[in-house]
């Protein structure tokens, strides 16, 4: 039998970036305006509210949909009812992240931010042709600042998460 | 001449000197100076929002702080810097209970956001402070046979409620800009569609039929080149004309260049200052028809 | 001061829980009681006269009566009191069995206290109660209607069949409104522009008459009279006597010469694109939007007319009606009512720019779409490409564009799905092989037949896709709109190419709303649109008197609709006008002048426009205008110099009922005093008693009209006197009878807290409360919350004095 619930929309909603969830009356604005969504129907952004919506937590976290969103935020742009759905997929993400459901992608970004402070790394060869074309040097991030913020937020959660995994 | 802090980001000084190289001169000789600030972390972009939207914002709140401790407003070059760091900046001063949550977790290695500056794109400092008239001005070699088709890119204009770049749904700054250096900035469909970049390394896929769809439509309209802001809709764009022409055998060519660069080739600058060989596709052929 | 107490029984159930006698013996112990009468009831027969004849017989000049279902009781009491010219004020009415008897009678000990102590203060209350005088108004029996359209026509007719003059403003020179382009309106599916014959005896004229608005003969009403391109500019004066100032443009052509021939249009060399016809057809300077209309003759377009440069007009004018020198005029106008039917207009769609309307010819309104329907339109009923002038074969129509949009107006406009359906109706019936598809979020067809025409569309084949569009693009190929949506019922992104994309745009306040809600002192709402005085009981009313809105100026409407707010509007101001005159009792807001000056805090905050100030000896006073004034007395509320008193709840009076109301006749029970409103919050209170919910008998209950008329030093007046505890009882905010009374309470609760916590008194001795009829439970809930409370707290007396 399906249930239907509204109690996942609902911890949605209390999460930074989920709070417009229930504004959603699935005109689809969002889906004809996504560019992912005219190419694949792997992705549906009116869809995903709407599992959301109706308490399919499961589906909504494990599955792939939350990860093709390509955060170009024309949805939000045009969302009639001012659903933030560029910033409510980031907050589904964020619940599934921290439940375990991390793609590799992310995994990568995570250690990059934590080691490094920055997400790409400066190859030594780049570096020197910084300085063929007269570049000034590179300066350097704080990464020991970075730690002590990342400590005080929910990242800090997701390293011990990533760790677990490892 | 007015003063910014700039904030390079991560990809840009790693992976495209072209667009750094040709930002910094062209900005210099139009008399917008750049400072090079100690400690500029990474701006928190969706990546990592993804990961944890407290920690995007405070991240990127500690850039703007340091920026506001030199007293200078923030200046990006990546569009995705600015979105992450213009959408922080105003959220923070308009939501002041967000504010209180950010600067607790700030308080910790003795930060504080206090709302002081601004952050700007570029771009927008072009159009509006040196202006349109001023950039025309110092133009000595007309492009007068490129058509370039302008892609601003998402993070540029969108959220526009919060970003206030250009009008979202029908922008000018790009095209005007383009127009100035003696270009024709053309029309194409679905000019304003992202070109997929932030898919790659999740789905490269399904990035290279959004960044098929954009050359397409591009070269369909006549383009000689697609004209970019992004570092990321540059690597999607660029890299991926050789993915395509691989995965479908359908060679397009379409040199894509970042505004700056194009900018500083009207202004003089010989082309092989500006690190050429950080195309992959080849743009030799829009060079020629410069002449 | 004699005052007269005098207790009913209620047929026994009084006594069965109080001890009558003990109630009795206290009262006459109380001084200034002259007179103590017991009986079965006082509100009929032998008991009420006895209350007549007391005052008649000057035995006594002020009296208490306590009754059961007091307010029915309290009506015939006083209303037969006036009959025999006693003044009613100089009674107050108790319910002794609501109050304290129903909700009390686990505690019949206590409720004999509550019992002595309510009716203390019911008699140290009718010693101060002063006569109130009651006064007649004279009033214009004439009307003004703002607004030609179908409302303001409609409300014309019936006001004149009524038997009143009645003016009829118009600001553009054709009157018709709306209507006038939208062809044909369901559910009849008749001509839009028909309206009702007005019904009186004439030759010609029958009462089933229903008739284009030029042939129908509403001009020639007498008692009408219609001024189009004319504008209301001020009004003054007060209810029953406005003053009202009108500008009539200059039209150029002498309406009465004018035969509506068209040969000065033949000549006229002018010509610009047709507004009213969607620019589908230019017109000329001189022109008329179309034949059928009033007044059926030509108006001359000043923007553009080239005036005697040309004059080619006047030379070919058979009946020489063209005055190119007309001059506008001001016409002074004085009415009794006024009724604003400025209906409504389409919304601007250029701002969504996602759909480039006025980008893309081919992307046009419903209203534009109605002119091209018109057989005797611009393009003779057919819909066509603009771009091309080609038949359009494929039409794709998109509803909700700028309603139920949180970025514009996020109400729904209501009838924009069935004037789509009406319209999908006629293009199939014209042509069944042209395509109409219809993009929707909901379909709504609320009204009586209007589900008929969503399913006679569907077996005519519109094709109705679930989805609203994200944009319209435009095919660099075929050059036609080309409509992206998806299609929610399928999941899949369609691609809608189509020679027509028709926009169903919200419907929002006509321009200008707001600047005539200003010259009139009434209110428009967040959406813009005029407010009415209660949305569920008096749509068509104003705060003010003699003010009434109906039809679209208060909301998007249909036909049907329209017509039965324009009839409604007509009956208010008709019962207002009716007699000539009003009768009121002068229970009003009145000024001390010596006090009062220059801060202007209560012409603000008064809903009813009622306070002005004027200039006197060097400084500014308020006036209370006696026929605005509704008696709220929020006015008093936030008088910051005590400068201004509500007749019958003067401070004096109620000071002397908090004072009694304190009284403690066992020093150990704590009392919590309970100031409702006589609304919402009273309601609350009694209907805890009605379905005998029981709450302590420590809470001692005091009514004033508002909420509003309370002011902090009541507050502190009644801790000085011993109350542990105040509950403030007024109605919910968004609900509150006299608009912010509620809200006011609220917040000098919230300052009496703030002043407490400085005099180190604890402040959650004082509460506000806001409920209605249905929440006695939450009453009781509250009153057993503050009594426990102040149980807690201690008694108020060792805590200070203030």
């Amino acid at each position: 039998m399906i249930r239907v619930s509204a109690d996942f929309a609902k911890e949605v909603k209390k999460r930074l970036g989920g709070e417009t969830i229930t504004n959603c009356y699935q005109c689809g604005t969002c889906t004809s305006s996504c560019p992912v969504a005219r190419v694949t129907n792997r992705f549906n952004p009116r869809k995903l509210i709407v599992q959301s919506l109706r308490g399919k937590r499961d589906d909504v976290l494990t599955g792939e949909m939350i990860w093709l969103c390509c955060s170009c935020f024309n949805c939000q742009e045009r969302c009639p009812q001012r659903v933030e759905i560029a910033d409510l997929i980031y907050a589904l993400r964020n619940i599934a992240i921290s439940e375990g459901n991390v793609p590799n992608i992310y995994s990568e970004f995570v250690s990059a931010l934590y080691s490094e402070g920055k997400l790409v790394k400066v190859a030594g060869f780049t570096e020197k042709q910084r300085e063929n074309f007269g570049l000034p040097p590179l300066k350097k991030p704080d990464v020991e600042a970075i730690r002590a913020i990342l400590a005080e937020t929910s990242f800090g959660e997701v390293l011990k998460v990533l760790e677990g995994k490892e | 001449m007015k003063s910014y802090a700039l904030f390079l980001g991560c990809t840009i000084p790693a992976r495209q000197l072209n667009y750094e190289i040709s930002a910094r001169k062209a900005l210099k000789a139009l008399g917008i100076d750049l400072v090079d600030l100690d400690g500029m972390s990474c701006c928190a972009p969706p990546p990592i929002e993804s990961v944890a939207v407290d920690a995007s914002l405070a991240v990127s709140a500690y850039n703007i702080c340091l920026a506001e401790e030199a007293g200078l407003d923030l200046l990006t070059i990546c569009s995705g810097c600015f979105q992450s760091l213009a959408r922080t900046n105003e959220l923070l001063k308009r939501n002041s209970q967000l504010r209180k949550r950010v600067n607790q977790i700030l308080s910790k290695i003795g930060k504080e956001f206090k709302g002081s500056i601004e952050v700007k794109h570029y771009l927008k400092v072009l159009h509006d402070e040196v202006g349109v008239e001023e950039v025309r001005r110092n133009v000595t070699k007309q492009l007068k046979n490129i058509k370039a088709a302008p892609f601003y890119g998402c993070h540029l204009l969108r959220p526009s409620e919060l970003l206030k770049f250009d009008d979202p749904e029908k922008p000018r700054i790009l095209d005007d800009l383009i127009e100035a250096l003696g270009a024709k900035s053309i029309d194409y469909l679905d000019k304003l569609k992202c070109c997929g970049g932030l898919l790659r390394g999740y789905d490269d896929d399904l990035a290279l039929e959004l960044a098929r769809d954009k050359v397409m439509k591009a070269s369909k309209a006549g383009a000689d080149c697609i004209v970019t802001v992004c570092p990321f809709c540059f690597i999607n764009l660029d890299l991926g004309q050789i993915q395509i022409a691989r995965k479908y055998n359908e060679n397009y060519s379409l040199p894509i260049v970042h505004y700056p660069e194009l900018l500083c080739l009207a202004m003089g600058v010989e082309a092989k200052e500006l690190s050429p060989r950080s195309h992959r596709v080849k743009i030799d052929k829009l060079l020629e028809k410069m002449v | 001061m004699k005052v007269g107490v005098f207790i009913s029984d209620c047929g026994g159930l009084v006594s069965k829980v109080l001890d009558i006698g003990d109630i009795e013996k206290y009262i006459r112990g109380i001084d200034g009681v002259k007179l103590v009468e017991v009986r079965d009831s006082f509100s009929s027969g032998e008991g009420l006269e006895r209350i007549v004849r007391a005052f008649k017989e000057r035995r006594i000049d002020r009296a208490v009566v306590t009754e059961c279902s007091p307010k029915i009781a309290e009506i015939r009491i006083l209303n037969r009191l006036k009959e025999e010219g006693v003044n009613p004020y100089l009674v107050e009415i108790v319910d002794l069995l609501g109050s304290c008897i129903l909700p009390h009678r686990s505690w019949p000990d206590k409720a004999v206290e509550k019992a002595k102590v309510t009716l203390l203060a019911a008699v140290e209350r009718a010693k101060l109660l002063e006569p109130i005088e009651s006064r007649r108004f004279p009033i214009e029996k004439s009307a003004l209607i703002i607004g030609g359209g179908l409302a303001g026509i409609n409300a014309a007719i019936e006001l004149i069949d009524t038997g009143f003059e009645v003016t009829l403003v118009e600001r553009e020179p054709f009157i018709g409104g709306l209507a006038a382009r939208m062809v044909r309106f369901f559910p009849t599916d008749d001509c839009a522009l028909c309206v009702q014959a007005p019904i009186y005896e004439l030759k010609g004229v029958t009462k089933t008459s229903r008739k284009g608005l030029y042939r129908s003969g509403v001009s020639e009403l007498p008692g009408l009279n219609i001024y189009t391109n004319s504008r209301v500019v001020s009004v003054e004066g007060e209810p029953g006597n406005f003053t009202v100032t009108i500008e009539k443009k200059p039209r150029y052509v002498d309406e009465t010469k004018c035969i509506g021939c068209g040969e000065c249009t033949k000549v006229c060399p002018v010509e610009v694109p047709d507004l009213f016809n969607a620019k589908l057809k230019s017109r000329k300077a001189i022109y008329i939007n179309a034949p059928n209309l009033y007044p059926p003759v030509y108006a001359i377009d000043e923007t553009i007319c080239k005036f005697k440069e040309c004059a080619k007009c006047v030379e070919v004018c058979p009946t020489k009606a063209i005055d190119l020198d007309q001059k506008a005029e001001t016409i002074k106008l004085r009415v009794g009512a006024i009724i604003v039917a400025t209906g409504f207009e389409e919304f601007n769609p250029e701002v969504i720019k996602e759909y480039h309307y006025g980008e893309y010819p081919d992307v046009i309104t419903q209203s534009e779409l109605a002119r091209m329907l018109d057989p005797f339109g611009p393009t003779g009923g057919i819909p066509i490409r603009p771009s091309t002038g080609e038949k359009a074969k494929k039409i794709v129509m998109i509803q909700c564009v700028g309603s139920r949009d949180r970025r514009y107006n996020r109400y729904c406009s209501g009838i924009c799905c069935m004037i789509a359906l009406k319209h999908a109706d006629m293009i199939k019936k014209l042509d069944p092989e042209s395509e109409v598809q219809i993009c929707y979020i909901d379909i709504r067809t609320t009204g009586r037949m209007h589900e008929d025409y969503y399913e006679r569309a569907r077996e005519q084949g519109v094709i109705f896709v679930k989805g609203r569009p994200t944009e319209i693009v435009l095919n660099p190929d075929s050059g036609k709109p080309v409509v992206i949506v998806e299609d929610g019922l399928t999941g899949e992104i369609l691609n809608l190419e189509a020679d027509l994309v028709v926009l169903s745009t919200a419907f929002v306040p006509s321009s200008g709303s707001k600047e005539l809600a200003e010259i009139l002192g009434i209110e428009v709402a967040e959406d813009g649109f005029f407010k009415e005085y209660n949305s569920k009981l008096r749509p068509t009313e104003t705060k003010i008197r003699g003010i009434y809105i109906c039809g679209g100026a208060t909301y998007p409407k249909d036909a049907p609709t329209t017509a039965l707010h324009a009839s409604s509007a007509a009956l208010k101001a008709g019962k207002f006008l009716r007699s000539g005159e009003i009768t009121k009792d002068l229970k009003v807001a009145v000024v001390n002048e010596e006090l009062c000056g220059d801060c202007e805090f209560c012409p603000v905050v008064c809903p009813y426009g009622a306070i002005t100030t004027v200039e006197k000896e060097g400084h500014v006073v308020a006036r209370v205008s006696e026929l605005r004034c509704e008696g709220c007395g929020i006015c008093v509320g936030t008088c910051p110099k005590n400068a201004i008193e509500l007749k019958h709840y003067t401070d004096d009076q109620i000071l002397a009922q908090i004072r009694a109301l304190a009284t403690k006749l066992d020093p150990k029970e704590p009392v919590v005093l309970a100031i409702c409103c006589a609304e919402c919050g009273h309601c609350a209170i009694e209907s805890s008693g009605i379905f005998l919910i029981e709450y302590p008998p420590n809470v001692r209950v005091m009514k004033v009209p508002c909420a509003g008329v309370l002011k902090v030093h009541h507050f502190l007046e009644a801790f000085n006197a011993g109350v542990d505890a105040i509950m403030v009882v007024g109605c919910k905010p968004e609900g509150c009878h006299y608009e912010y009374g509620s809200i006011k309470a609220a917040q000098k609760v919230a300052f009496t807290k703030t002043l407490l916590k400085a005099l180190g008194i604890e402040p959650e001795r004082i509460e506000m409360f806001q409920m209605v009829h249905i929440e006695g439970d939450r009453f009781a809930e509250a009153a057993k919350l503050m009594v426990e409370r102040a149980s807690s707290l201690g008694s108020i007396k060792e805590m200070i004095k203030i």
